[in-house]
């Protein structure tokens, strides 16, 4: 596994899934059905404030597992985080 | 389709939900579900609180358990609905049975599972096998051959297909962990190759993803561990999601529109299944008593409580004439209809019974609260007042308006208070009987120390914070560091401290939410054989079985619940009495000692009041100096008088005003005069407002009772009723606006009567026997502790009463405060039990073996540990077993000890072998200095907690002089609003709620001659900010102000620490003896 922590460009469906992405100049196709999950945050570390009805954004992050591919080599498994409006490639699976 | 979670936490599950069952119940009828269930973890101890928020809204209710199996992992049990209980019977006892083992464990073996889920095959419960079973486990950690396996052992130990059901449930998390879709999916494939039935569940801890926040610091508590240290929760998804919301996720969990459809119809099918319809199957609000056997009744209960009534008129009117029995007479009978239209005849059969067999073991009691009202209550002995002769009403307490069963409090001995609830198990046996439970919920000061815990502070910075806060709600915590003075260094801190702000904000979170369950200090909950089946039990402190419902659960769930009330001040008054009865052989009955005593009434009027029950507050004393009671009515007023309404009602001033002929009383209207006349014109009580009603609109007085309830909520409804009424009956416009302007500012304002004159009783009795009999009394205080001050007040007052106070004596001291007869009169004997350190087993060797003859004897025989002894001589516990301090000084004790301590191995007991150098008197060291009084007082204070000898303020004196300190004995002879300094020993801090919201604090000083009472207002609270709360010995600059004849308070200024200002006085007066 390679942690990574780079800004990704990232095309979705109309579900929110991300379809396609782009990242040191290669473009990555989706190619097996995304797997949605949520990471969490240390806000006890982070934030300044944690009054009721701040939200749960500063506890919790949503994740996106999928397998791609770049052009026509073997597909490997990425892990992508989206947060508001932006994503980030932060991991690769072998 | 509509869909119904089945798996929901509760903020009954201690330490890990964060909603109330009814923000849940809203929630989900806002959702338009139709049914809901609650599932807390190890308990149903939301359950009638969350059935109560379903009827409200009109949803169904479910309810489970979250629970462990053994070796099985943990699972939720649902109880089944619609069948005559045995399903909610069947949750109780599995609940019961998981909680019977020990209060660390709480599991259920596979074997009592199996056993209660089903009944002939017929099911009672449905287990749903979820992430945390052993099965969900296994999805995870192991193959599908051994998942599989799993999930077949559950099918073979419940066999019945209704009773077992597969729990999807993903929370999203990390791909391939517990909660995960991945586990789900698993989950699901498995269920469906082995015949089990999946059911899809958001396994909810709170209502919205933001209470999570709420659930990490919770976990933290629950670990008690700071966040980081363990492993957190995963993410914010266990939160009550909406229909569409867990329709996505069975899809997204299925992968197919067709699985997850059938896995929605599932759990919708389920939940039809486990609807309760809380009369026949929870027997809901139904009241249930005892079995007429249990009772030992024949016959019509009805008919058992006429004569019992009946029989009660010669005890409690032996001298009374036939035709002033007839009033007597006839309101009995009234009342008796009512109890008997309201089928309580069995109710009050048992309380009765409760009370005879409490009377029967010699153990004081007295009533409280509106029962006093009641005839039959007097009659059968449960209350001790006569409520005719104190004008108190039936329908105050109880009236065919209402339904719900009535509040019966009773008062005892607090010493003897498990005896009492050990003898009803006995008396009614295990299965009728279970103690009441108490919900704790955090307040500001836990909240903080929970908070703290979770940030990881320092337990010395969370103390400081917490002590700070000080009766305000910790829900506003951020609100209230802009306001009080003593939360301005806090606040300044807050501000750039990231993790202090922290704590704020989690500090709110936490405030109000359950903590844990313990024992209710006084319930007892009383039912029929088939309690057990309606409630469950786990073992309380006490080792007698707790309900896990609360005191509000009583009255929906129909239990009779009956407050027996530990009171220490009957302790206290019965330990004097038999003190009295020791030492002097005088027989006293303090029920039947007459209620006029002069001489009571003037010691009371004196304001020397301490330890007399009720009214031995500073704010008590000071209404006393002003009221001057003369009767034992005027105890009932005044005590009903000092409680926040009728302060917030501004009823107190009026009243003095009339009572001392300032004001002549408008009594309004010659038909209101006999109403309003003993209380000046002024409406205080309940009853008062009853009666007015009646009169002028002529309903009855339990309508009127009604009306007086709904006054608060429904004014309007009340207004228009009494004015249409009242003026038909007559009544001018002017004196109905008149009388609806007092009724409606009465609102909750008033006083129950009947409470207060149950409570005037024993303030009267400990007042009689602090007039008559001063040292049994203080004895008994001392002893029991029953008041709100510090023993070494007790002290003090000993000594301004003229109360010999006998030091610690091992040959005569006690685990009590002996009363002892000494050459000029009697004395009380110090206990042994106030030495700091002393262990149970040295106090009763010491006094097993006691007398002893000298010090080697004691150390010998009484083997105490070396820092025992040692204290024992400090505090000249040791001096009489060396000839007392003619022969020898406090320091050849303390030699002695040291000699016999430093013995290397202590020599053994043996009749017949000399012990040389260790027996005889002979051997007392002598010569060595003895301790300077300052020393002596010192050594009590650290060692026993009290100045013995001298006050400790004694010691100051030189410097209070110096400062022109006024004493308090000298204070009532000032004129009002002379500037003084007083000076004292903190004995008491109040800040009660006043009329116009502002808070006051009152600070009660003892300075050896009396207590000081000094009240600070915005201004000298932020002068003396510092000290307000917690400095112990204090200086405080001031004004007088006469409060009535004997009354006098100081309105204060500023206050100091009084050690600080000993510091600096010496430190000059060295340098000033060193100049000259």
């Amino acid at each position: 596994m390679i942690a990574v922590d780079e800004n990704v460009k990232v095309l979705t469906n109309r579900a929110g899934e991300p379809v396609r992405f782009n990242w040191r100049n290669g473009s990555y196709q989706v190619t097996s059905r995304p797997e949605r999950w949520f990471s969490r945050k240390s806000w006890w570390l982070e934030a300044s404030r944690a009054q009721r009805g701040i939200g749960s954004e500063v506890l919790e992050v949503e994740m996106w597992r999928i397998t791609a591919t770049k052009g026509i080599s073997s597909p490997s498994q990425f892990e992508l985080l989206h947060s508001n409006d932006r994503w980030q490639l932060v991991r690769i699976f072998g | 389709m509509s869909f119904t979670h089945l798996n929901v936490c509760s903020a009954y599950s201690f330490h890990f939900g964060t909603a109330k069952p009814d923000q849940l119940a809203q929630a989900a009828a806002s959702f338009g579900q139709d049914a809901l269930a609650i599932t807390d973890q190890n308990g149903l101890y939301g359950a009638v609180k969350h059935i109560g928020s379903c009827l409200d809204k009109n949803i169904s209710p479910i309810v489970g358990v979250r629970l462990q199996v053994q070796n099985r992992g943990t699972v939720t049990i649902l109880a089944r609905g619609h069948n005559k209980g045995s399903g909610w019977a069947a949750i109780c006892k599995i609940v019961s049975k998981a909680q019977s083992k020990s209060k660390k464990e709480i599991v259920i073996s596979e074997k009592n599972l199996a056993e209660l889920v089903a009944t002939d095959g017929k099911p009672n419960c449905t287990i749903l096998l979820g992430p945390d079973s052993d099965f969900g486990q296994a999805v995870i950690g192991s193959n599908a051959t051994n998942s599989a396996k799993s999930l077949l052992a559950w099918q073979e130990l419940i066999p019945v297909g209704e009773c077992l059901r597969v729990e999807i449930a993903s929370h999203l998390t990390e791909p391939g962990t517990n909660y995960s879709t991945l586990q789900a999916r698993r989950m699901l494939q498995l269920a469906l190759t082995v015949g089990v039935k999946p059911v899809i569940t958001n396994a909810v801890r709170y209502l919205e993803p933001d209470d999570a926040l709420t659930g990490d610091v919770l976990d933290a508590a629950r670990h008690l561990e700071p966040l980081g240290i363990f492993t957190p929760q995963p993410n914010a998804q266990a939160w009550l999601k909406p229909e569409s919301l867990m329709k996505q996720l069975a899809v997204e969990i299925a992968q197919s529109q067709e699985l997850a459809a059938s896995l929605l119809k599932n759990t919708e099918e389920l939940a039809n299944s486990l609807r309760l319809d809380p009369v026949s199957d929870c027997d809901w609000s139904r009241p249930k008593t005892p079995e007429k056997s249990a009772l030992g009744i024949e016959g019509n209960p009805f008919e058992v409580l006429w004569q019992k009534a009946h029989a009660g008129i010669s005890w409690r009117y032996p001298n009374l004439s036939e035709d002033k029995l007839l009033p007597v007479r006839h309101r009995l009978h009234q009342e008796l209809i009512t109890i008997n239209k309201l089928g309580f005849a069995t109710y009050f059969l048992t309380v009765a019974d409760v009370a005879q067999m409490i009377r029967d073991m010699r153990i004081r009691t007295a009533a409280r609260g509106s029962g006093a009202g009641s005839l039959t209550n007097y009659l059968l002995g449960i209350s001790g007042v006569d409520p005719i002769e104190h004008d108190l009403l039936f329908e105050r307490f109880l009236s065919t308006e209402r339904s719900s069963l009535p509040d019966i409090d009773i008062d005892v001995e607090s010493a003897r208070r498990h005896e009492i609830y050990r003898a009803i198990f006995k008396r009614y046996g295990g299965n009728r009987v279970t103690l009441l439970s108490m919900q704790s919920t955090y307040r500001g000061r836990g909240a903080v120390r929970d908070g703290g815990l979770a940030l990881g502070f320092e337990e010395d910075q969370i103390d400081e914070i917490a002590k700070s806060i000080w009766r305000f709600s910790a829900r506003n915590f951020r609100g209230m560091l802009g306001q009080k003075p003593e939360l301005k260094k806090l606040a300044q801190q807050v501000e750039h401290d990231r993790r202090l702000n922290l704590l704020v904000d989690i500090t709110e979170r936490l405030d109000r939410l359950p903590r844990h369950i313990s024992m209710h200090p006084c319930g007892v909950i009383l039912g029929n054989e088939n309690l057990l089946s309606l409630t469950p039990v786990e073992p309380s402190g006490l080792g007698l079985p707790m309900s896990q419902f609360d005191k509000d659960d009583m009255d929906p769930m129909g239990m009779l619940k009956l407050d027996i009330l530990g009171v220490r001040m009957q302790s206290s008054m019965a330990y004097a009495i038999r003190e009295i009865e020791r030492v002097s052989g005088k027989t006293i009955d303090l029920d039947s000692i007459p209620r006029d005593d002069k001489e009571t009434f003037r010691q009371i009027r004196t304001t020397n009041t301490l330890g007399v029950f009720q009214i031995e507050s500073p704010g008590q004393r000071e209404l006393t100096g002003k009221h001057q009671p003369t009767e034992f009515n005027d105890l009932t007023i005044q005590i009903s008088l000092f409680r926040p309404g009728p302060m917030k009602g501004n009823m107190i001033a009026p009243y003095l005003d009339g009572r001392h002929g300032f004001v002549k009383p408008d009594l309004i209207h010659p038909d209101l005069a006999p109403i309003l006349k003993s209380t000046q014109g002024v409406v205080i009580f309940h009853e008062q407002v009853l009666k007015i009603l009646n009169v002028m609109t002529g309903c009855s007085l339990a309508k009127a009772d009604e009306l007086r309830r709904s006054l608060e909520k429904n004014q309007p409804h009340v207004e228009g009723f009494f004015r249409q009424s009242a003026t038909k009956r007559g009544y001018s416009k002017a004196i109905v606006d008149r009388i609806w302007s007092v009724l409606e500012g009465f609102g909750s304002f008033g006083f129950c009567k009947a409470h207060g004159a149950a409570f005037a009783l024993p303030t009267y009795q400990s007042a009689w026997l602090k007039t008559h009999y001063p040292t049994e009394f203080l004895a008994g205080l001392f002893t029991h502790d029953p008041g709100m001050y510090p023993k070494r007040l007790l002290l003090s007052e000993a000594r301004r009463l003229g109360v010999k106070i006998l030091p610690l004596d091992v040959n005569k001291s006690k685990d009590e405060y002996l009363v002892e007869a000494t050459i000029d009169g009697t004395g009380i004997r110090m206990a042994i039990t106030d030495l700091h350190g002393i262990s149970n087993s040295e106090i009763s060797r010491i006094i097993k073996q006691a007398p002893f003859v000298d010090l080697a004897d004691f150390y010998l025989r009484a083997s105490p540990s070396r820092s025992t002894i040692k204290r024992l001589a400090l505090v000249g516990a040791l001096d009489e077993l060396a000839g007392g301090s003619n022969d020898h000084t406090r320091g050849d004790v303390l030699e002695r000890v040291r000699q016999l301590t430093a013995l290397k191995a202590k020599p053994k007991l043996d009749q017949n072998q000399p012990m040389l150098d260790f027996e005889a008197k002979e051997q007392m060291p002598s010569g060595f200095a003895d301790i300077s009084a300052a020393e002596q007082i010192q050594a009590e204070l650290d060692l026993l907690g009290m100045d013995i000898t001298d006050h400790q303020l004694a010691k100051y004196q030189p410097m209070l002089d110096q400062m022109g300190v006024v004493r308090s004995s000298e204070l009532v002879s000032l004129r009002s609003k002379t500037d003084v300094l007083i000076a004292g020993v903190r004995v008491a801090t109040q800040s009660p709620p006043m009329r116009s919201g502002k808070r006051v604090v009152f600070i009660t000083v003892d300075d050896g001659t009396g207590c000081s009472d000094a009240t600070f207002f915005d201004d000298a609270q932020t002068r003396s900010s510092g000290v307000l709360f917690n400095t112990k010995l204090l200086l405080i600059s001031g004004k007088t102000r006469r409060t009535g004849v004997k009354g006098v308070s100081i309105m204060a200024e500023n206050a100091w620490d009084l050690n600080q200002l000993w510091r600096e006085y010496r430190q000059k007066n060295q340098l000033v003896a060193v100049e000259n």
